[in-house]
């Protein structure tokens, strides 16, 4: 195993994109193509009585209209979380029942784009109303506390000592609630499939995160053999949580492309992704951290209530990130979920991480300035070796690093304690604020396929999908210098059914899971040509040469990985289609990733505008294998930061259920001018426990902290402390 | 530019092309191709690109003019094309992503700012952020950071590459100056 | 989107006579960022178009006429807005233009269309099933009583209280800009402040102007307050995004005190708002940030919050005395 930090290399699939070559789902304008359509429920909850299509149908080119009449012969794929597929286990227009304000109720499909459009806006329904219930304190909600659930056996508390007591006994508290409202995804690649038959195998175009869970879900939701279906996803348009999983979409699109025998184009307008896909949840954090007077945090207590839906019990996962960011003696966290009359949330990017760290990272900035303490200072000093929770060792926790480093990136030294005390001659306030993140190690098996032909060609096809984390680029520079192959040369099949099992891609565990995998492709590939060159090999031949010598056009290995402890049986649960995930706590040590973020912030002095002219984010994210994509990773974990700080809410109008804002006008994500100088570093040093690599994950731990970092260094420019998110003008006037 | 109001002129009649029909024929110069298109009249400029030319680097993201990945010039200007009707562009020049480098292969210099700047991510926004770009620097926008912050912030791109994006624009329009 | 008719008319009077013949369903299309839009939403479900992008008499703009500017309907926001002398002279008028929407669609939105341009209100733009009195008359307001952080504080009735959206129109405002527009009966001029109607019992009527009635010219009277002047837009983002609370002021001063002051604000009202109480406070005042403000809460006399909003007549009134602030610097270079 190589120790060499890795170059920089060139995003391998960056020449294809700056060209608008890649070619993304929506792409598919083939001759042939029927464009489908939906209508969508009026009402907050209740049924649909009637869908009147008469004047829908009288649209000429309109070729198929579907409705609830028509999927009998349909069942629902599960919740991805519930053993199942989908993003949720309701799948619409399988009954009359609307569960949410947006969910279709109808499918269109005609001979252009156009006319599917027209006719879709002419499908009229009568309903039958009931009362719902779609924020957090709404009557009629419906509060699960998660440890009741079966869930426990799945996502267990964070619990270590009696976190109750020791805080009760703490000479020094802090307590503070913290709020974080919907948000939603916004790739902007809109959700959309192609689906076509080819005899009897369905075959299916979409940007995803699981194009498996796709595959298997439709086998199921069609009642079809997975033989029969293939999936192929070269490109994901941004995924970010949203694609990870069988959307509501694609069974509608398959089904119009049976009745039609045509390939059907299925286009989700943007307001309808708003809420026919999943979100990120409402969330409200109670977090109580108890110190003695010299700093040290002997507890911490994080409470949660988090939005799900009627029909699924989307799990909480906040406090066992929260935990783990101190050496909190004793600690104790509790979820609980509240069912309210929405599609299932789900993951969005650092889904609990983000929302956890902003929670806890406040609160020990709270408790800095109750101590009178610099808050990287205190960091420092509660930083452990060991986890708050198993008590095992961490395979490495390199935090106090990022810490130290990007305080001197940074300049931290150059800051004054007191609130309020910097600002511009012009009355200009500033602040800096510092926070870390941390975000769990998981690794979920992969099967790695590795192809060299002799006229220098490299495939290797294995599971992982490409949403422009840079994964294809990783795979290239990994195998790269394993077989001394130009990156260029290597072709990564990825995000195909019929390459390799293709396990959902997300959790950051993406580089964890494929770059050892394709290392031991690799390897069992040297093996290999060594064993066909009968030993005999120098370290300049190619494999091509070797190849050549041996009279052989082709040579493949196939090579199977998993998390530590994973049993073998895994690999079955891998070709289901269904998460496999192992970790973060393994049998003896525990793997976080981690992050420390360095913020200023100016405000103006009276309209309060917040501007972040610079961030200093110092990652420990393991061996980096791609430093350049790995870079933007992080560049765009902190973008997002500061959008989820600042920016983004999803409106909701307890009136009328769903949401308000549904476009990217109204649902403000950051531009261009709200982002300036973002300075990046790693650590760059390999977990080798976690795995053969040393890869951890990054693409989420980049988001997490961020929000904490801004709002504490808006309290040091201001006094205030803002714990609902996101902050906006109105609360700095 | 300076207007002339004529008011002789505004009072002049002359015959008007009325089209009480569904589809519409245009001609349009796309990438230096000309063509004659039957389109519904109701057409996007971006969805013709796209289901009639399967010219598909140019994006939807919004279809309302909201994020800019659209963006293709007409008649060397950028536009949001989701929100321009195909009807408007007859007799008019479009350039998009697949006409902005040469046939060779080369790229244009913008096109390789990107790849090593690592201006882009999953690349869906990257066409109608390049687009946008060339645009920015041959309008004289692209004098400072601030000034390409500013008129880049119609290219929403959600992965976050913005600060990648305006050194590549910094670096290509200096390459531009030169070409 | 429902089926229409497309023309595309070769003269001014053409234009004008088609839509006149139509029915009421027939609308003037130009750079189309509103119009369109809104059809994709089924919001506006016009029978027939006409287009008058070929009109190149109403395409140009002059900015060195010794008494007014004068802008073709059709000029491009993004072309006015780059105009040296406008730039120079006028500072308000053109970061009215810049600090609109992106580039691409100031390359196409025209400077008749951009006035216009109409709210937007989820409630009103969203459809079925929100109540609006504006797109379905008679079905009531949802804003009043519902998420209404972005809605008006000024001028709004019991019916609507949806603000209007623009930015230009503010600045013409301030400078007491006035219209051309040609109907079947001939030209008529109009005053850009009595352009756009409060919503009162009718807000679906937004202008005073008749549906077959075409805009030509936007004339501005050369002032000499132009070099002292700005657009001041406070919005949730850096850019690409609507007002918040925006001001357009123009100041003269001589020494320390205002002897001339145009104040008008966009984002708060249902209309352009003229805040002329706010300029009778400031003249013949010295201009400090404690008379900016005086003159800021003068804008804002009168705001009527809802639920969310109420924090914009703060925000109001600080914008307008940062701008105030703005523009004097400028007023004191010139």
């Amino acid at each position: 195993m190589s120790d060499m930090p890795f170059p920089n290399t060139p995003r391998v699939d960056a020449t294809d994109k700056v060209r608008g070559a890649a070619l993304f789902c929506a792409d598919d304008a083939r001759a042939g193509m029927a464009h489908a359509a939906l209508a969508v429920a009026t009402i907050g909850r209740g049924y649909v009585l009637t869908v009147d299509t008469s004047a829908a149908s009288a649209v000429p080119g309109v070729r198929l209209i579907l409705t609830h009449d028509d999927f009998r012969d349909v069942k629902s794929a599960g919740f991805i979380m519930g053993g199942g597929y989908g993003f949720q286990s309701l799948l619409p227009m399988l009954s009359q029942a609307v569960a949410y304000r947006g969910q279709p109720i109808a499918l269109v499909a005609a001979d252009t784009l156009e006319t599917a459009t027209e006719a879709a806006a002419l499908v009229q329904a009568t309903y039958e109303a009931e009362p719902f219930s779609v924020t957090l304190d709404a009557p009629g909600i419906e509060i699960v506390n998660q440890a009741d659930t079966p869930l426990k056996n799945f996502f267990p508390e964070a619990i270590a000592g009696d976190a109750d007591k020791a805080f009760e006994e703490a000479p020094v508290k802090v307590e503070a609630t913290f709020t974080c409202p919907p948000q939603h995804q916004n790739p902007i690649e809109l959700i959309a499939t192609v689906a076509e038959w080819k005899d009897d195998k369905l075959i299916v175009h979409e940007g995803t995160q699981n194009a498996e869970a796709i595959r298997h879900g439709l086998a199921v939701a069609l009642g079809i053999s997975p033989e029969h279906v293939e999936v192929i996803s070269p490109y994901a348009g941004g995924g970010f949580g949203l694609k990870n999983s069988l959307q509501m979409q694609t069974v509608l699109a398959a089904v119009a492309a049976q009745r039609l025998a045509r390939p059907v184009k299925l286009v989700v307008p943007r307001t309808q992704v708003f809420h026919d896909a999943s979100f990120r949840p409402a969330t409200r954090h109670h977090v109580r951290i108890g110190a003695d007077r010299a700093g040290h945090m002997v507890a911490a207590i994080h409470e949660v209530d988090a939005q799900t839906s009627r029909h699924d019990l989307f799990p909480g996962e906040y406090a066992s990130t929260s935990a783990r960011l101190h050496g909190f003696e004793h600690f104790r966290g509790h979820e609980r979920l509240v069912r309210t009359d929405v599609q299932t949330p789900g993951y969005m990017r650092a889904p609990f991480e983000h929302p956890a760290c902003f929670a806890m990272e406040s609160c020990v900035d709270e408790l800095a300035y109750v101590l009178g303490q610099d808050p990287v200072a205190l960091r420092l000093a509660n930083d452990t070796a060991i986890d708050p929770i198993s008590k095992l060792p961490f395979s490495s926790r390199r935090v106090a690093d990022c810490l130290r480093r990007g305080a001197e990136l940074f300049g931290w030294g150059a800051r004054t304690m007191a609130p309020e005390s910097m600002r511009e001659d012009d009355g200009t306030l500033i602040g800096y604020g510092v926070a870390t993140g941390a975000y769990p190690g998981v690794i979920v098996p992969t099967i790695a396929r590795l192809k060299v032909t002799d006229d220098g060609g490299v495939v290797i096809s294995i599971g992982g999908h490409e949403m422009g984390q840079g994964i294809r680029t990783a795979l290239a520079a990994a195998v790269s210098r394993k077989l001394g192959v130009p990156a260029e040369r290597i072709e990564a099949v990825i995000g195909d059914t019929r390459a390799a099992p293709q396990h959902l891609t997300a959790g950051s565990w993406g580089t964890a899971s494929a770059i050892p995998a394709a290392d031991a492709a690799a390897e069992s590939m040297l093996t290999a040509l060594r064993e066909l060159a009968s030993g005999d090999i120098s370290a300049s031949q190619t494999p091509a040469q070797i190849l050549k010598a041996a009279k052989r056009s082709a040579l493949e290995v196939e090579v199977q990985t998993k998390a530590p402890g994973q049993p073998d049986a895994i690999f079955d649960r891998l070709r289901s289609g269904l998460v496999s995930v192992g970790g973060p706590v393994y049998a003896d040590f525990v793997t976080f990733s981690y992050i420390a973020h360095f913020v200023e912030v100016r405000i103006e002095p009276r309209t309060r505008r917040v501007r972040l002219p610079r961030v200093v984010s110092v990652a420990d994210c393991g061996r980096v294998v791609s430093p350049l994509t790995a870079a933007s990773q992080v560049r765009g974990g902190v973008v997002w930061g500061i959008g989820a700080t600042l920016r983004e809410a999803s409106e909701v109008d307890p009136r009328y259920g769903g949401f308000l804002n549904a476009d990217l006008a109204e649902y403000v994500i950051p531009v261009n001018a709200d982002i300036g100088s973002i300075e990046v570093e790693f650590i760059d040093e390999p977990d080798f426990k976690f795995n053969s690599a040393g890869v951890k994950g990054l693409g989420e731990v980049a988001m997490t902290g961020v929000a904490a970092a801004i709002a504490n260094a808006i309290f040091h420019a201001t006094g205030r402390r803002l714990r609902d998110l996101p902050i906006r003008i109105e609360h700095l006037l | 530019m300076v207007a002339t109001f004529d008011d002789a002129a505004l009072q002049a009649e002359t015959t008007v092309a009325s089209t009480a029909t569904a589809s519409l024929q245009i001609n349009v110069a796309v990438n230096g191709t000309p063509h004659t298109l039957t389109v519904d009249i109701r057409s996007s400029l971006l969805d013709v690109l796209r289901e009639h030319l399967v010219l598909t680097g140019a994006k939807k993201g919004c279809d309302h003019g909201q994020c800019g990945a659209c963006t293709v010039h007409v008649d060397g200007r950028r536009v949001a094309s989701c929100l321009t009707l195909a009807a408007q562009v007859d007799g008019r020049q479009v350039t998009t992503i697949e006409g902005l480098s040469p046939r060779d292969g080369s790229l244009h210099p913008m096109q390789q700012a990107f790849i090593d700047h690592d201006a882009l991510q999953c690349g869906y926004c990257t066409p109608g952020q390049i687009m946008a770009a060339v645009a920015c620097v041959q309008e004289g926008h692209a004098t400072s950071t601030e000034q390409i912050r500013e008129y880049m912030s119609g290219n929403l791109c959600r992965c976050g590459a913005y600060v990648g994006i305006v050194a590549a624009i910094q670096d290509a329009a200096a390459k531009m100056k030169q070409v | 989107m429902r089926p229409f008719t497309y023309t595309k008319a070769a003269t001014v009077a053409e234009a004008v006579r088609v839509v006149a013949a139509a029915d009421r369903e027939t609308r003037f299309l130009a750079g189309g960022t509103t119009l369109y839009d809104l059809m994709k939403l089924n919001v506006e479900t016009p029978t027939s178009i006409v287009d008058i992008n070929s009109l190149s008499e109403l395409s140009g703009f002059d900015t060195s006429g010794s008494n007014e500017l004068t802008f073709g309907a059709l000029a491009r926001m993004s072309d006015v807005a780059a105009d040296p002398r406008l730039m120079r002279e006028y500072p308000a008028l053109s970061e009215s233009l810049w600090r609109a929407a992106s580039q691409q669609l100031r390359n196409m939105a025209s400077f008749g269309g951009n006035l216009l341009q109409r709210t937007r209100c989820a409630y009103f733009r969203g459809g079925e099933p929100f109540a609006c009195n504006k797109r379905n008359p008679g079905s009531g307001c949802a804003a009043r009583e519902g998420v209404n952080r972005g809605h008006a504080l000024l001028g709004g009735s019991s019916a609507c209280i949806a603000v209007y959206p623009g930015d230009l129109a503010i600045a013409l405002v301030a400078f007491d800009a006035s219209i051309d527009v040609l109907g079947p009966n001939g030209q008529r001029t109009i005053a850009v402040e009595h352009l756009h109607r409060e919503p009162g019992t009718t807000p679906h009527i937004e202008t005073v102007l008749e549906p077959d009635e075409l805009i030509l010219r936007i004339r501005v009277p050369v002032t000499h307050l132009g070099r002292g002047s700005t657009y001041h837009k406070i919005r949730d983002r850096e850019s690409y995004a609507f007002a918040l609370a925006s001001a357009a002021v123009a100041i003269r001063m001589e020494g320390d005190t205002v002897q001339d002051a145009r104040i008008a604000i966009g984002g708060l009202a249902t209309r352009p708002w003229r805040a002329r109480e706010a300029e009778k406070a400031l003249i013949g005042q010295p201009l400090t940030l404690l008379t900016a403000r005086a003159a800021g809460d003068a804008a804002l006399r009168g705001a009527k919050p809802t639920n969310d909003n109420s924090f914009r007549i703060e925000l109001g009134a600080r914008t307008v005395a940062d701008a105030l602030m703005i523009a004097k610097q400028r007023a004191l270079a010139s």
